[in-house]
């Protein structure tokens, strides 16, 4: 008996003397590039976002963003692991270390950001997003008001119930919630006639509505019942990683603020090197000042994210742009100077 | 004549349906009134289904339901390993006349997971595949059969351990029978999913499908445990006392006497939990896991097959019912064949 005490003792010693030993201050970044290989965190079920195409390939505005990330530190878009995630899971996942960063249609708020909550360190915002309710035309609901003692179906764990909980409550609106596990049950509740109304957020209204029968006879009320700015996330202790991701992204954005796209990017790049005059566009393209480095990149990151994916601008229309399967409106996607959100500070 | 006998036959059968449905005239009449409604009903509600459907969400996607992401070129690896699977199964089933082959279908059978797992996961001249890349129907049967694997031999020990006679063995055997047995498999698999990989130290991490796995073989070895303990309860103690006075040791009764028994009893209880186990692979598509109704679940995110979920369920659930409903005539035929011998 006492033998077999201290062998546990000694055991639970060695697995905590080892947890120890691996704790060290090495970045996600190094170990990203030492693996050569980028574990990206998808949902895998949001049309338009991350979904399983045909081809068993995962596609999507959040699989190039990833697809961008891999470029940018491995200079090879192809290296790139997905991990479907519920949402339940997405943060443990990102805490334990299974992925190295999250791109799943995460809303960037306070509580995730914080050490003290979730302790993530959001990228800058991919998409902004906002909730948003759907109704069949022929309901005659033109506002939040004719909603009073309707149902309403809505998916649980998110903030999406919280959110139309908080705008019926503060209007002293009573209303019935019929909650459903996720958005494809949502819909399939809303198709059945279950409840008059389902939310979610815009951008997802806007793609289960593509793929309705008759998408003219459902639509979106305008009221915006709260913000959800999408963002990238990652492991909020390790800045190394953060830096990088947050200046691949605002890479993604000034491509589309100066023009350079998927297409012109290689002649951008001669003209670039032979014109010592075009300094931001030298430092940009990583011709001069050596700005990748600063942030643990190659010089040249800018040049292959733009090769992989294009400027946001691009990864935008193949995904949700009008031609494709699931259109959704710029708005507030825009650059800002075309009176949208997406701005980037400079490359200096 | 053969045509006659079975003419005869059938006439015999006719009868007796008549006999069976139609007694008498209110019988007749309750009877007509009752497949009418049936009909209408059946019309009322499948008639969108058959005549409105696209099943082309199905067909385009068949390579995805049947082995998820896995390498296209690399298909025939999980196609021959499930092959191999149906083969020893029917060989275990209907025994063959050689006589080695009988009795080496336990290792056969033990085989089975390293077999899989080469051929999933490669190595050794194969092109290597990762565990993220298995999926659909493929990853359902790989978890059913290594979870079963593990968990028959677990649920044997426990079985005797809660049987011993040293206290400590039985009271910690039963402890565990009776919690695992309390806790909701869906808690035990999100401790497997989510806190598994919280308790490991930094670096260290298990492959989700092993961690599934894991979970999976905890909670069925504990239900296993009491259907085999069933079947040790239902040997009468003279048979053991015979054995000894006959001379044999402890491990030649369990060997000889206790397992052979107990397992022929605790069959159909047994099946019951593979095919439980079966369906109950389909929670790990909550978990993240693209197993078949996973698959299912990514496919209708495909903005192209939008909103066709009739088809998709329809399709899943009459795979699901086809795999059980073999199951459950296999497990059949191999009672009869058992209480025979």
């Amino acid at each position: 008996m006492y033998k077999l005490l201290s062998g546990i003792a000694f055991l639970s010693l060695l697995i905590t003397g080892c947890s120890n030993s691996y704790q060290k201050e090495t970045s996600r970044l190094d170990l990203i590039k030492e693996r050569g290989e980028l574990i990206c965190g998808v949902s895998g079920k949001i049309p338009g976002f991350s979904f399983l195409g045909i081809d068993g390939k995962y596609r999507g505005l959040d699989v190039d963003i990833c697809k961008s990330f891999a470029a940018g530190i491995l200079g090879d878009s192809y290296k790139i692991q997905y991990r479907p995630l519920t949402a339940a899971e997405r943060f443990t996942a990102i805490k334990t270390g299974e992925i190295d960063i999250l791109s799943r249609n995460t809303t960037f708020t306070l509580s995730r950001d914080s050490s003290g909550g979730n302790g993530l360190s959001f990228a800058p915002v991919v998409f902004y997003d906002g909730q948003g309710l759907m109704v069949k035309k022929e309901s005659n609901i033109s506002s939040i008001e004719d909603l009073k003692n309707k149902s309403i179906c809505v998916g649980s764990g998110t903030t999406t119930e919280q959110n139309i909980n908080d705008v019926f409550e503060s209007n002293s609106l009573p209303y019935t919630p019929i909650k459903y596990q996720d958005l494809n049950q949502v819909i399939a509740g809303y198709l059945q006639g279950r409840c008059s109304a389902m939310t979610s957020d815009r951008s997802q209204l806007a793609a289960a509505r593509s793929g309705f029968k008759i998408p003219e006879n459902h639509i979106i009320l305008r009221n915006v019942l709260s913000k959800e700015p999408l963002s990238p996330a990652s492991d909020g202790a390790d800045n190394k990683l953060a830096d990088a991701l947050r200046w691949i992204i605002f890479t993604l954005i000034t491509a589309e603020e100066e023009g350079i796209t998927k297409e012109n990017i290689d002649e951008r790049l001669k003209l670039a090197k032979n014109n010592p005059q075009l300094k931001s566009l030298r430092r940009f393209l990583g011709v001069d000042g050596g700005l990748g480095e600063k942030i643990g990149l190659r010089n040249d990151f800018t040049v292959n994210v733009i090769k992989a994916t294009g400027n946001y601008g691009e990864i935008y229309k193949r995904n949700l742009g009008e031609d494709s399967d699931v259109p959704i409106p710029r708005e507030l996607n825009q650059l800002f100077k075309n009176g949208g959100l997406h701005f980037s500070p400079p490359f200096n | 004549m053969i045509y006659k006998m079975h003419q005869k036959k059938v006439k015999k059968y006719i009868e007796k349906i008549k006999e069976i449905l139609f007694l008498n005239s209110l019988n007749n009449f309750l009877i007509i009134l009752l497949i009418f409604t049936i009909c209408i009903f059946s019309l009322q509600s499948f008639s969108s289904v058959i005549f409105n459907s696209k099943w082309s969400v199905v067909t385009t996607n068949i390579p995805l339901f049947a082995f998820g992401t896995f390498p296209s070129d690399q298909s025939w690896r999980p196609i021959i390993w499930i092959v191999s699977l149906l083969l020893t199964s029917v060989l275990s089933i209907i025994p063959p006349k050689w006589k080695w082959l009988r009795k080496n279908l336990l290792f056969a059978w033990m085989g089975m997971i390293p077999l899989g797992i080469f051929l999933l996961y490669g190595g050794l001249g194969l092109q290597t595949v990762m565990s993220r890349n298995f999926g659909g129907l493929t990853l359902t049967i790989f978890l059913t059969v290594c979870s079963s694997m593990f968990a028959l031999p677990l649920g044997i020990g426990l079985a005797f351990c809660r049987q011993s006679s040293l206290f400590v063995v039985k009271k910690l055997s039963s402890i565990y029978i009776d919690t695992m047995r309390a806790i909701p498999l869906i808690a035990v698999l999100f401790f497997g999913q989510l806190l598994i990989p919280l308790f490991l130290p930094l670096g260290l991490e298990i492959d989700r499908v092993w961690r599934a796995i894991f979970a999976f073989t905890l909670f069925v070895s504990a239900y296993i445990a009491e259907d085999i303990r069933g079947g040790l309860q239902a040997i009468p103690n003279t048979q053991i006392e015979s054995a000894k006075s006959l001379g044999l040791n402890q491990l030649q009764i369990i060997k000889f006497i206790l397992i052979p028994q107990s397992l022929r009893i605790a069959l159909p209880a047994l099946t019951n939990q593979v095919i439980g186990l079966f369906q109950n692979t389909s929670l790990m598509s909550i978990l993240g896991l693209v197993e078949f109704l996973g698959i299912g679940r990514s496919i209708l995110a495909n903005p192209k097959f939008i909103g066709q979920y009739i088809e998709v369920y329809i399709w899943l659930a009459s795979v699901y019912w086809i795999i059980c409903t073999i199951l459950a005539l296999m497990a059949k035929y191999l009672e009869k064949r058992l209480k025979i011998a």
